[in-house]
């Protein structure tokens, strides 16, 4: 299983992606359920403690990704076969994208309250 | 001297060519029946599909008749709405989906360098799943009861209060009964991918055309069993009264639209995946070079298959959801447009930098890059949330929908059509009426569907029978109306080309495209056993870089030349790498498939008719004789029962501990997976929105015997992995006895599970608590009792000597079945029992 870890194996294609999915899955079941448990007072628009959970979620997913990517590109400099450079380089494209992609899905918190 | 015709064979080649004739026969009559080779069925499924395709074509011109005036008569509203939903209901599951699996499934292996698919038995049977499950939901419009809630049967209009009658019920059962085809289908593709490549043929040089349907695959793996989920509930509903889409017993019927959208948006993109596949394959063939960027494909392929889960809210804009919930899912959508455009520049480059080919495929390429594009352009309009709320349920949203499925998947699909028919014939395709047809169905596609966003845009609902003059569409329906019969034409011309193609087409020389792939190093028509020799292939485009392959190969100069053992045998690779693992020995014709289809489409018209001991009786029938079929695996003789193997060549895969089974039951559990997170899901979802929910004070259910249950089976998955540990040392001691003693454990998990059900006197039609806990604890005894079996056939095949330390696969298999049980169980326990408890009995 240790093989797994490295940034040069092929899994990597799909686990920057697979983080993406989970940080989607989080930060709407958690709004649905906080706006379905506590929801907050709709006169403090964007203002909220939902929002500023949303926001810390996504820069930490983010701030993940985007490591990853620099590691993945890194590994891909130290890999002794073609397979496993292509493999790396390929994995940063994707952590790069999915953390672009965690940081443009979470931006509407910074405009919208949570529950309305 | 490339060409197979060249091929100077040796008497020994020769013998070798007969004896996998032999070994690979199809036979004919009643017996073709038994046929699993991949090649045959792959066809079946495209050619059923084709006659699918057809009959939703003809419900389409009915609709647009309709259309074509205001105030029309020439429908009734109630045929309409039949017809309306049939033909999405038609076009979506038995034509798309069938025949994008059938190419797949036919060219798959061809492709990567093997004999045939991994299961070929599987294919077979999900073909004839298709089949039986097309005919029941077609013989609804015939006895004028088919459904007419909308191909995506929205709750409560599909429920027995606003249906009453059957037609809701032959969507459910015959959709689900199809469905099991397409996931087996799926499960076998990804599989075969990655386990069955020619030696060398490592995972970033196989063809582009694998990674889509791998990616596709997968998908309908994940993306299916939701709406497997939400058919088995609605009909539950409809057919027992249990509450899971009422709001009065506690349900919600927006919990349909989330389980149906969840499979609904993704299937959009299994079915372009393939579309674009044909895409990526072709161009570089006709461009003269290799594809710019493989690298950016397979990642825009991957963020595709990803991205894709997360849009299915934006079906759902006018639900009433929370904004910023709704921003999250519109920020998604404009997300999966990057790795489209990708493909599109991608595309585009390699045009550019190669020299083009203006032939019969590109043309209908061509028209499939101006019609996506133009699709794709107004799916960024709607994932704009204000926009999607203006144009929601009109005709601008049906244009959209067509321009994206018809330029993303019919566009391919005909190009590839031309261009792999000489494959198929061995004829050249003509070019006059190949053209006629191409233009005819260009124009006459963009003359329906531009001038419906426009309809759309000044307000027509997509499902109204008819409309008064005074709204002003009447001339946009009738231009409209014109197109669509132009487009028909356009079909009946490709047919009539099809048909006059078998009889009058010259022959095609040995590569007449001068295309890369391996597929075009065979014979044409292809042999069942698709490579006498398999060769090692080391670079994306084997025919550019060794033509002599097509006659080398037939000259028996690669590897698996063996034939005198009788059996079929494929690779086995390593998924990465494309080193040499196994040697797979594959099954060969077979009327299990045909039986056990056949047990599985009793269930499914008794469960119409609701006959239910017929039900019964005929689902344990079909699980029997599902049982027997897996009997004749490994050791049994009609298998592999003589391991013995060519010098130097790897070991039979039964012989092993990692043949493609562990693979398959991994990939099954993704299916599995991915239903039972639907159930979970369906469960919060409830808990958490239904309005009239009901939560108990304290749990029905006895904790003392759920936990009885829970250490019965954490005792028998500890049990067998021990067994398992021990064979990987090579021992085998106590196989049997154990294997005896571990269903003895699954049997008690199952008894207490009934027990618990029995026991906490649930009034699942009463509320949506109970149902849901019911289905849930039917789940893991289900999953119990099929442990339990499972290991009682290992007990038994230790006793015929089929399983043991020289024969060890089989067992690693079951227990992976346990795993999976043991996690789900207690995940269960957690979510019904302790939770609930935990946080008390909430409303």
């Amino acid at each position: 299983m240790k093989h797994l870890l490295k940034l040069t194996h092929p899994i990597h294609l799909v686990s920057g992606l697979t983080l993406w999915a989970l940080f989607f899955v989080v930060i709407y079941a958690g709004l649905s359920v906080a706006c379905s448990v506590a929801p907050p007072d709709p006169e403090r628009d964007m203002f909220t403690g939902i929002n500023v959970g949303v926001g810390v979620v996504t820069l930490v997913t983010t701030a993940l990704l985007g490591w990853l990517a620099w590691a993945s590109v890194t590994a891909g400099r130290r890999a002794a076969l073609r397979r496993e450079c292509y493999f790396a380089y390929v994995s940063a494209g994707m952590f790069l994208f999915s953390a672009c992609g965690t940081l443009f899905v979470g931006l509407p918190i910074a405009m919208l309250p949570p529950c309305l | 001297m490339n060409d197979i015709k060249d091929a100077t064979l040796t008497p020994e080649t020769c013998r070798l060519h007969q004896g996998l004739e032999e070994i690979w026969y199809n036979p004919r009559g009643w017996r073709a029946l038994t046929i699993v080779n991949h090649t045959t069925v792959g066809l079946r499924f495209m050619v059923t599909g084709g006659i699918f395709f057809l009959i939703g074509g003809l419900l389409a011109m009915l609709i647009r008749a309709q259309l074509a005036f205001p105030g029309n008569e020439f429908l009734s509203h109630e045929a309409y709405n039949q017809i309306f939903t049939m033909h999405g209901t038609v076009m979506m599951f038995l034509f798309a989906i069938p025949v994008l699996e059938g190419l797949a499934l036919y060219l798959i292996p061809k492709m990567i360098g093997a004999r045939d698919l991994v299961c070929p038995r599987l294919s077979a049977f999900g073909y004839f799943c298709y089949l039986f499950g097309g005919i029941i939901l077609l013989s609804s419009l015939v006895l004028e009861m088919a459904p007419a809630s909308g191909w995506f049967m929205y709750t409560p209009l599909s429920s027995g209060d606003y249906s009453p009658g059957k037609g809701s019920d032959f969507w459910l059962l015959g959709i689900t009964f199809i469905e099991i085809s397409a996931l087996s289908a799926g499960v076998e593709l990804v599989v075969s991918i990655l386990r069955t490549r020619t030696e060398g043929m490592a995972l970033h040089k196989m063809p582009l055309f694998a990674w889509y349907i791998l990616a596709m695959a997968l998908m309908i793996v994940v993306g299916f069993p939701p709406l497997i989920l939400g058919s088995i509930l609605l009909e539950l509903e409809r057919a027992a009264g249990l509450p899971f889409f009422e709001v009065a017993g506690g349900g919600d019927p927006v919990l349909w639209a989330h389980l149906f959208w969840l499979f609904g948006h993704p299937e959009v993109y299994i079915i372009f995946l393939p579309g674009a596949g044909i895409v990526s394959t072709l161009i570089p063939v006709f461009a003269g070079r290799p594809i710019v960027g493989y690298g950016w494909v397979v990642a825009a392929i991957i963020i595709m298959g990803f991205v894709s889960f997360g849009l299915w809210v934006h079906h759902m804009f006018t639900l009433g959801i929370p904004q910023l919930a709704l921003a999250f899912f519109s920020a998604a959508s404009m997300l999966v447009a990057i790795p489209t455009a990708i493909q599109v520049f991608v595309w585009l480059s390699t045009l550019w930098l190669g020299k083009p080919r203006l032939t019969l495929p590109m043309l209908w390429i061509l028209g499939f890059l101006v019609i996506f594009v133009l699709g794709g352009l107004t799916g960024v309009m709607l994932a704009l949330v204000p926009f999607n709320w203006q144009v929601h349920d009109t005709h601008f949203v049906v244009a959209h929908m067509h321009y994206v499925l018809v330029g993303g998947m019919l566009f391919p699909l005909f190009a590839g059509l031309y261009y792999w028919l000489p494959h198929l014939s061995g004829r050249m395709p003509s070019q006059r009426l190949g053209k006629w047809s191409f233009w005819l169905i260009f124009i006459g596609f963009n003359v329906t569907f531009l001038v419906m966003h426009w309809t759309g845009l000044l307000g027509m609902r997509r499902r109204v029978f008819t409309y008064d003059s005074a709204m002003g569409w009447d001339l946009y329906n009738l231009i409209s109306s014109v197109g669509s019969f132009m487009m028909a034409a356009g079909v009946a011309l490709l047919i009539l080309d099809l048909v006059l193609h078998f009889r009058f087409g010259r022959k095609a020389p040995q590569n007449p495209w001068n295309a890369d792939g391996l597929e075009w190093a065979m014979p044409k028509p292809p042999t069942s056993y698709n490579f006498v020799t398999l060769p090692r292939i080391e670079t994306r485009h084997p025919l550019w870089e060794h033509p002599e392959l097509p006659r080398t190969i037939h000259e028996g100069q690669h590897d698996l030349a063996s034939y005198t053992h009788g059996r079929r045998e494929t690779w086995g690779s390593d998924a990465v790498s494309g080193k040499l693992r196994e040697t797979i020995h594959l099954p060969g014709n077979s009327w299990w498939p045909l039986w056990c289809a056949v047990a599985l489409a009793i269930v499914c018209i008794s469960l119409l008719v609701r006959a239910y001991p017929v039900a019964l009786i005929a689902f344990v029938v079909a699980v029997g004789l599902l049982l027997r079929w897996s009997w004749e695996n490994g050791a049994h003789p009609r298998a592999a029962p003589d391991a013995t193997v060519a010098p130097g060549q790897p070991p039979l895969h039964s012989r092993t501990m990692r043949g493609p089974g562990v693979w398959l039951m991994s990939v099954t559990h993704l299916a599995n997976g991915s239903l039972f997170l639907s159930l979970l899901f369906g469960w919060f979802y409830l808990w958490t929105v239904a309005p009239e929910w009901q939560m108990p004070a304290a749990s029905p259910l006895s904790l003392p015997l759920l936990l009885g249950a829970g250490a019965a089976i954490t005792l028998g998955t500890l049990w067998l992995g021990a067994l398992v540990r021990r064979l990987r040392h090579g021992s085998d001691s106590g196989l049997g006895g154990g294997m005896y003693l571990i269903a003895a454990l699954g049997a008690l998990q199952s008894l207490l599970l009934g027990f618990v059900i029995w026991q906490a006197e649930l009034a699942p039609t009463q509320t949506a608590h109970d149902a849901t806990l019911l289905v849930a604890l039917l789940y893991v005894l289900l999953h119990g009792v099929l442990g339990a079996l499972l290991c009682l056939l290992q007990g038994l095949r230790v006793g015929y000597g089929y399983v043991s330390a020289q024969i060890p696969l089989e067992p690693v298999v079951v227990l992976s079945l346990w795993r999976y049980n043991l996690i789900t169980y207690w995940i269960v326990l957690v979510a019904i029992w302790g939770l609930p408890t935990l946080l008390g009995g909430a409303s």
